[in-house]
């Protein structure tokens, strides 16, 4: 696990400390947190009204129609992947990079990954209209003799979600075993037997810390590809077609270093309440937050070229369908979507080279959500900008977004904030085992 | 079981503890431990698990499982889309990649509960709860007149509390 460089704490911390201060948490909900979690409820509730209305009436009731085909459903499910991002990116890239800081974030962040590959699953479903017909898509010998094309884009993110969402899960639960242990050995009555159970017996003799480091270790390997490779296949779902303003070979690494900095920003996000909520300023310090901040400066540096590379090759191929599709993307009907999307994702996060603003808690507060709107608006304009302005003049349309979708937008933020409540409140937001392994080590002055 | 449970504050007094125990011929000792800790392994003189060859037989049966899915079923499907060969090796890759990935995963976290012989249902007799807060422990299974000398080696490398098990 990682010792390497935890930042320190501010006070002296011991480790039965870090036990009861991470543990504090799961404990009775009181008012504030059931008025958020019924909050939460009530927006799924209008999500899924809106999406069982869509399955009652049709698709129709959607704003998408030629030549807009891909419109709020799309753009919001590879926002959440891209979401998920950051998560396994702290858990494994970092960890693997033996960089410290990740020990009190990790955790939340791998769930926060879950949670949004949870939300993105759901957006295809609702796209397909009929979704009863989705088994159609799983390979399977039918008398239908049809089989899915394994050439195609759409299946590789079939299968690269799916994996994502699986070896993320495993990934998360292997990291909690032993924190699991912790509360088994802390509660009594059905909670002990739950968390008994979700423990699988561990006790953490050296026979299982063997081989859980191992496992911990190969986990990380496998999952640090994985996480380059899923929104690689993702953003060939756009590349691979011949759409002006798609086909670029520049997406995969553009969509990485997009999909990195939105969760980031969203780590922050929901980091930044729960440290406020839970007092747990002794663990998540401004350190943390600032090496947060670097790396959203980076990624969002990176992002900042993409889009200014994206407009280079565009005048630089001298082609004219390519050249007036980016000169309508800055100046057409979607020219306000276009330009708030470079505020929130360029402009604003250069005040990042200001210390002050790197370790101001408030600030990056403020300065994720902007980012979080600019990464789900980046979506939008190259999905729908794109596709409203193709080849022919003729094919030409203009697409606005209908209550329905903006209600199913608005259910899978709540489902997704529903979750991670239920989360905060029921398992350790941040990993005791890798904080005690710091603090007893910091005992003996190591670093 | 019978013999003498040690607890210990810290890690390094537990690594002292269990060097010592090991050289006065106390080999079978249980750890138990709150973190996770390469030094107690290196004083037991554990160096490996079976756990990467299992996530290797994993990432090859899932490689395989990939090549025989995408490429196999093409050809027992044949559809020529977009004018490509049937075994059309680069977007295959990706299945072979993902599958790679995913049984390497799972077949890594059959070896973590097969070789640490999890679930189980009851703990350790010898299992105290303050294991998972801030002690080590340290259990050293003695018989008869041996727990006596057990128990003096135990209380002489510094535990800070000492128990005598049946």
């Amino acid at each position: 696990m990682a010792t390497a460089e935890m930042d320190t704490p501010r006070r002296h911390l011991t480790l039965a400390d870090a036990n009861r201060d991470i543990t504090r948490p799961i404990a009775k909900p009181q008012g504030r947190y059931w008025i958020l979690l019924l909050t939460t409820m009530a927006g799924i509730g209008l999500g899924a009204g809106a999406w069982f209305y869509q399955i009652a009436v049709g698709l129709g009731v959607a704003g998408i129609t030629h030549p807009v085909m891909w419109g709020v459903y799309i753009t919001t499910f590879v926002f959440w992947v891209g979401i998920a991002h950051s998560g396994t990116l702290i858990s494994a890239i970092l960890y693997l990079f033996r960089s410290g800081w990740r020990t009190t974030i990790n955790r939340s962040a791998e769930a926060m990954t879950i949670f949004a590959v949870m939300t993105a699953g759901l957006f295809p479903l609702i796209h397909l209209g009929r979704v009863w017909y989705f088994y159609y898509l799983m390979p399977y010998p039918s008398q239908r003799q049809i089989w899915p094309d394994f050439r195609s884009p759409l299946v590789m993110d079939v299968f690269a979600v799916t994996t994502y969402l699986t070896i993320s899960a495993l990934f998360w639960y292997v990291g909690l075993i032993p924190d699991l242990a912790v509360l088994r050995d802390k509660v009594k009555g059905v909670r002990y037997k739950i968390y008994g159970a979700l423990s699988l017996g561990w006790q953490g003799t050296v026979r299982e810390w063997r081989h859980y480091r191992r496992l911990y270790l190969y986990m990380a390997g496998i999952a640090t590809p994985l996480v380059l490779s899923v929104h690689s296949v993702v953003s060939w779902d756009f590349a691979l077609s011949i759409v002006p303003g798609w086909h670029s070979t520049i997406f995969a690494p553009y969509f990485v270093a997009g999909a990195i900095y939105s969760g980031v920003a969203m780590v922050m996000t929901l980091m930044i309440p729960l440290r406020w909520a839970f007092r747990l300023e002794d663990y998540v310090t401004e350190d943390h937050f600032e090496n947060m901040s670097k790396l959203l400066l980076l990624t969002g540096t990176i992002v900042g070229f993409a889009y200014a590379t994206e407009f280079f090759i565009a005048w630089y191929s001298a082609d004219p369908i390519e050249i007036e599709s980016f000169k309508w993307r800055a100046t057409g009907a979607y020219a306000l979507p276009f330009w708030a999307m470079v505020f929130c994702n360029v402009v604003i996060p250069q005040t990042l080279w200001f210390r002050k603003i790197r370790r101001s808690v408030r600030a990056l507060f403020a300065l994720a959500i902007f980012v979080n709107i600019g990464m789900w608006y980046e979506r939008f304009v190259i999905f729908v900008t794109s596709l409203a302005h193709e080849y022919e003049p003729g094919g030409w349309g203009i697409y606005t977004p209908s209550w329905v979708e903006i209600a199913i937008l608005i259910g899978s933020f709540c489902w997704f904030f529903f979750w991670f409540l239920l989360f905060a409140k029921t398992l350790p937001v941040i990993s005791i085992a890798e904080v005690k392994e710091h603090l007893a080590h910091e005992q003996h002055g190591e670093s | 079981m019978s013999g003498v449970l040690g607890h210990y504050d810290t890690l390094h007094g537990t690594v002292d503890a269990i060097e010592r125990l090991r050289a006065a011929g106390h080999k079978d000792l249980e750890i138990y431990s709150p973190i996770p800790s390469p030094e107690i392994e290196e004083a037991m003189d554990i160096h490996s698990s079976p756990v990467g060859l299992w996530a290797l037989i994993g990432g090859i049966t899932g490689c395989t499982t990939g090549v025989l899915l995408t490429a196999g079923t093409s050809l027992g499907y044949p559809l020529v889309t977009q004018g490509k060969p049937m075994v059309s090796l680069p977007p295959f890759v990706v299945f072979m990649f993902e599958l790679t990935v995913l049984l390497t995963g799972i077949f890594g976290l059959v070896a973590l509960l097969v070789h640490t012989r999890r679930p189980v249902i009851k703990l350790d007799s010898t299992y105290r709860t303050d294991f998972s807060v801030d002690k080590w422990g340290i259990f050293v299974p003695a018989e008869g007149d041996g727990r006596g000398s057990a128990e003096q080696l135990v209380r002489d490398t510094g535990a800070v509390v000492v128990e005598v098990t049946e």
